[in-house]
């Protein structure tokens, strides 16, 4: 045994010496080495901890650990970030507390949370539209004698502010573009609206004028923007309680057992929120947060200038005390005699690096409150028509509770898409039976004497057809039902009932189109899914279990895809450091073929000549690769102190938070170190086979 | 007598593409322990080749030899070299010393590969060895440090450090002046009374002659004749009478 070490300490005598003896060329295989192992530990380190943040987002926002529902689902399940805006088409699952019962009984699992997945687009009040239902119900009540007189000339007011602000914005238009920009028929109408003669007899009779502005220049503010709302529809509660990250922001949670609606902050902010407000805001983030500078952004310099041509979106929310004060603000600020208000604004929104940070402060500190920030408030009530399963148009109006966030993930779209709805309501504007519609259809039925009412009849009655001609009606109970429903109840009632509690126990009772899975070991999850099928067979409730990354889409293949770039390149760099390794000990062995021989005449055996090119090969690997993987341990350390900062939004989720900070795990640096002894080892085959055949002949052949 | 190699009507042939080269043609030879022969011929008559057959690093195209009772063409290669690990030294004309190792590494390797003794055995063996060699003083130095016959000497001594029963050395003094050729084969020569080990070396130098016990004359792969030194000196010159 000692001897076994003296000879082996010989060995890497020899080895080390000669590594030493021909430097240049250790080191430029060190070098490669080197820069592999620093890319295996700073690549696994960082694509770990992209995967641990990754997944903490999507875990921890909708997904859950993993997803189910029905197998006989056309499409498959992804539950965010999705290319597309249209929702997967799944077949329900008729009996949530079936299925999760059957969900509870298998032996990892620990909550189930009913999911609903759809979308649809809300319109949103037109300003003038909303100012002017307004002027009508001050001119009803002032005609009625109730004293509303201020109010009522305010308004009025209003009115004739936002029609000049509209003729000044169509003149702007055709001196812009060109003449025809705009039709003559809106040119004519703007006039009249503007005239004094429509204004001359409003108090008197102020209905043909509202008219005739509700009709003709309420479409021209063109402003009445669709919001395009993904929702999922869910069990509040279960939901809250499943996935902790969420908090609300404004507002309050839906109350137990009332329908309602959750805007996610995100959506709220990029889609209901003055767009002049969320320009500076996004202005200000990019400054504090990616410290750009707006001298130096195209971006920022674009925000800008949206902001400052686009004033009219602030003009009609002004009436004329608001008009007043904003001027006599913009002048002071401003420092003008500018008297336009219009003007100033523009001015105002005109900032640089040196008056940014003033003039935020002064939006939202003395212009803001005088302003409608959201189009949509929390408390409203917003009418969501979706189209149903069956084609129709489905409607129902909810009241906004409030917005919430996923705790770390305030800035990502990905986890900011989607609203929050109740389940019950979800379930109605997806065309399903619900336990209560069925009983209503049963008493239509009573009262009207039928025994059974067509669809065709039903749609000839009230429609003509159905809204999607193409959508092939399906056999199913709840269409007939549906078709009943909007025959003979019609839209209003059911509206009206929306704003109604309903009983926590329908949550349960009714279908749901996926559920979210969350389970107490999360590193058995792909046994989890096997036993969850296998139970979904057993009590007839065909299932498909998918796991978290394949139910977030792309953005769970995105760290698959990173890894796998990583590794290609690792391969290569590692291939590369393979055919350079390999080489230089083949030239190694060739110089020192003499030695070589000479020792094989003293008496050294060939395994001897193979330990020595191992160890030199391993020598090699080992002490570049250690350096390597220190300066890659290093590099983890320093960005993991500071940070990568997330750029993106979809960094942003990746990042699980504003800022990645990895962290070295021992696994790591142990791949890193396997992979480099494993090149080096395999490196040092064929130069040890060269090696081996070296006859000791040549040691009495070296005559110079 | 005990014969510690005996060569039994050998041939060796090298191929070289198509043409046969007959490096050896029926040599026999018997090597009496202790002896110190030379082994004489012009340039390309066989000295190297029959060496390289004595010292097992070889195998005979036809006809046997026999070291220390083992019959080389029989072996393995693992046996072989175990055979010239233990029973055989090596020293070569270029001497051939592992260049990043020092003196005392150098002569300690033979041992290294055996196995046999601990480090502190080894140790003293070098160094009296290398005292004895006369370069004690250079034990920590690398060979080209050294001149051609301190590098000789490390190399007689890398030879000996086993204890070999046979040492073969290939031109010894080629590489050498002639002061220092003598001092090595006295040192040489030496060696062989106080240890009773047996040397084989090859030499085309006349003056070296004088030394041997017995002198074998090689021209063409075939033994000429067997000699005494005293003869050999005596014939001045080579057996095809050209003096060198
Ligand atoms: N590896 C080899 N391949 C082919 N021919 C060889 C080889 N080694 C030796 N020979 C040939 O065999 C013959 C004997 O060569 P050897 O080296 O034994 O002669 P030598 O007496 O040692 O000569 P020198 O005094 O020049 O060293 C020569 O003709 C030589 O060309
Ligand atoms: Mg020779």
């Amino acid at each position: 045994m000692r001897g076994y070490l003296d000879t082996l300490k010989v060995i890497a005598l020899i080895a080390l010496r000669n590594l030493f003896a021909s430097r240049l060329k250790t080191l430029i295989v060190g070098g490669i080495i080197l820069f592999g192992s620093l890319l295996v530990v700073v690549g696994t380190a960082l694509v770990d901890s992209v995967d641990a943040s990754m997944s903490r987002s999507v875990i921890g926002s909708v997904a859950g650990h993993i997803q189910v529902y029905s197998s006989k689902s056309k499409d498959e399940l992804t539950v965010m970030g999705g290319m597309n805006m249209e929702s997967p088409d799944l077949t329900p699952i008729d009996d949530f507390a079936a299925l999760r019962r059957t969900l509870l009984g298998v032996p990892n699992v620990k909550a189930v949370v009913p999911m609903g997945l759809s979308s649809a687009i809300v319109t949103a009040g037109n300003t003038v539209d909303v100012v002017l239902e307004r002027l009508r119900d001050l001119a009803r009540r002032r005609l009625a004698g109730e004293d509303v007189q201020a109010a009522y000339e305010s308004e009025k007011d209003h009115v004739r502010q936002i029609i000049k602000v509209l003729s000044a914005d169509m003149d702007n238009v055709r001196k812009i573009q060109n003449e025809k920009a705009i039709s003559q028929d809106d040119l004519a109408a703007a006039a009249k609206a503007a005239s004094e003669e429509l204004w001359a007899g409003f108090d008197r009779d102020p209905y043909p004028a509202l008219e005739f502005l509700e009709n003709r220049i309420a479409p021209l503010a063109s402003d009445a923007d669709m919001l395009f709302l993904r929702y999922l529809g869910t069990d509040g509660d279960a939901f809250a309680k499943s996935f902790d990250r969420m908090k609300i922001v404004d507002g309050t949670a839906i109350p137990r057992g009332q329908r309602g609606f959750l805007f996610s902050k995100w959506v709220y902010e990029q889609q209901v929120k003055l767009k002049t407000a969320l320009r500076l805001d996004r202005i200000n983030d990019g400054i504090s947060k990616r410290s750009k500078t707006i001298a130096r952004s195209e971006e920022l310099q674009r925000w800008i200038k949206q902001n400052v041509t686009e004033v009219k979106e602030i003009m009609l929310q002004l009436d004329g005390q608001k008009t007043a004060s904003f001027r006599r603000l913009l002048q002071g600020e401003l420092g003008s005699q500018q008297s336009d208000v219009a003007k100033l604004l523009s001015e105002f929104f005109r900032v640089d690096d040196a008056n940014f940070a003033h003039r935020y402060r002064f939006f939202y500190d003395k212009l803001a409150p005088q302003l409608e920030l959201y189009r949509v408030r929390v408390g409203d009530m917003l009418t969501i028509k979706s189209f149903t399963r069956s084609g129709y148009v489905q409607s129902v109006k909810l009241r906004v509770y409030g917005t919430f966030v996923f705790e770390g993930l305030e800035d990502s779209h990905i986890a900011g898409e989607l609203n929050l709805m109740d389940m019950v309501s979800f379930r109605e504007l997806y065309g399903s039976l619900t336990p209560e519609r069925a009983r209503e259809v049963q008493e239509i039925k009573t009262m009207a004497g039928m025994k059974e009412v067509s669809r065709e009849q039903a749609e000839a009655e009230l429609f003509g057809k159905p809204d999607l001609g193409e959508t092939a009606p399906i056999g199913r109970a709840g269409d007939e039902a549906e078709a009943v429903l909007r025959s003979l109840a019609g839209r209003q009632q059911r509206e009206d009932r929306a704003s109604q509690p309903y009983d926590p126990a329908q949550l349960e009772q009714g279908d749901v189109l996926n559920a979210a899975v969350i389970v107490k070991d999360p590193r058995r999850i792909s046994r989890t899914i096997k036993d969850i099928e296998a139970a979904g067979a057993k009590a007839g409730i065909p299932l498909r279990a998918i796991t978290w990354q394949k139910a977030s889409g792309l953005v769970g293949q995105f760290v698959t895809m990173i890894r796998a770039v990583l590794y290609i390149s690792v391969l290569i760099i590692f291939a590369v450091a393979l055919v350079i390794i390999n080489n230089a000990l083949v030239m190694a062995t060739l110089e020192r073929m003499p030695e070589i021989g000479t020792l094989r005449a003293i008496g050294a055996q060939r395994r001897f000549l193979l330990g020595m090119l191992l160890v030199e090969a391993l020598a090699v690997g080992v002490l570049f690769g250690s350096l390597g993987a220190l300066l890659g341990a290093g590099i983890v350390g320093v960005i993991g102190a500071a940070g990568i900062p997330a750029s993106n939004d979809i960094l942003y989720f990746l990042f699980s938070g504003p800022r990645l900070h990895p962290s070295l795990s021992p696994a790591n640096v142990i791949i890193s170190l396997a992979i480099v002894l494993a090149v080096s080892a395999i490196s040092s085959i064929y130069p040890g086979l060269l090696a081996m055949r070296v006859s000791p002949r040549q040691a009495m052949q070296s005559d110079d | 007598m005990n014969h510690i190699v005996s060569v039994s009507n050998v041939s060796k042939n090298y191929n070289l593409g198509q043409v046969v080269v007959p490096a050896l043609r029926g040599v026999s030879l018997d090597v009496a322990e202790g002896e110190f022969l030379a082994i004489a011929g012009p340039s390309g008559s066989g000295k190297t080749t029959l060496l390289n057959l004595v010292g097992c690093v070889d195998t005979p195209s036809a006809g046997t030899v026999t070291v220390d009772g083992k019959q080389t063409g029989q072996l393995s290669e693992r046996d072989l070299t175990r055979l010239r690990l233990h029973t055989i030294g090596f020293i070569f004309q270029s001497f051939n010393l592992v260049s990043v190792l020092s003196v005392l590494q150098n002569v300690e390797l033979p041992l290294l590969l055996q196995r046999a003794l601990s480090a502190r055995e080894r140790r003293e063996r070098v160094l009296a060895l290398l005292d004895r060699v006369g370069i004690r003083e250079y034990s920590k130095h690398r060979p080209s440090e050294l001149s051609g016959g301190q590098r000789q000497r490390v190399a007689i001594a890398r030879a000996l450090v086993t204890r070999p029963k046979l040492v073969l050395a290939d031109e010894p003094t080629a590489n050498l002046d002639s002061v220092t050729g003598t001092n090595i084969l006295n040192l040489m020569k030496e060696l062989n009374q106080s240890e009773k080990t047996t040397f084989i070396f090859s030499t085309h130098d006349a003056r070296v002659w004088a030394y041997a016990s017995a002198v074998v004359r090689l021209a063409d792969g075939q033994v000429q004749d067997r000699v005494s030194a005293e003869e050999a000196v005596r014939a001045g010159g080579l057996p095809t009478g050209r003096p060198v």
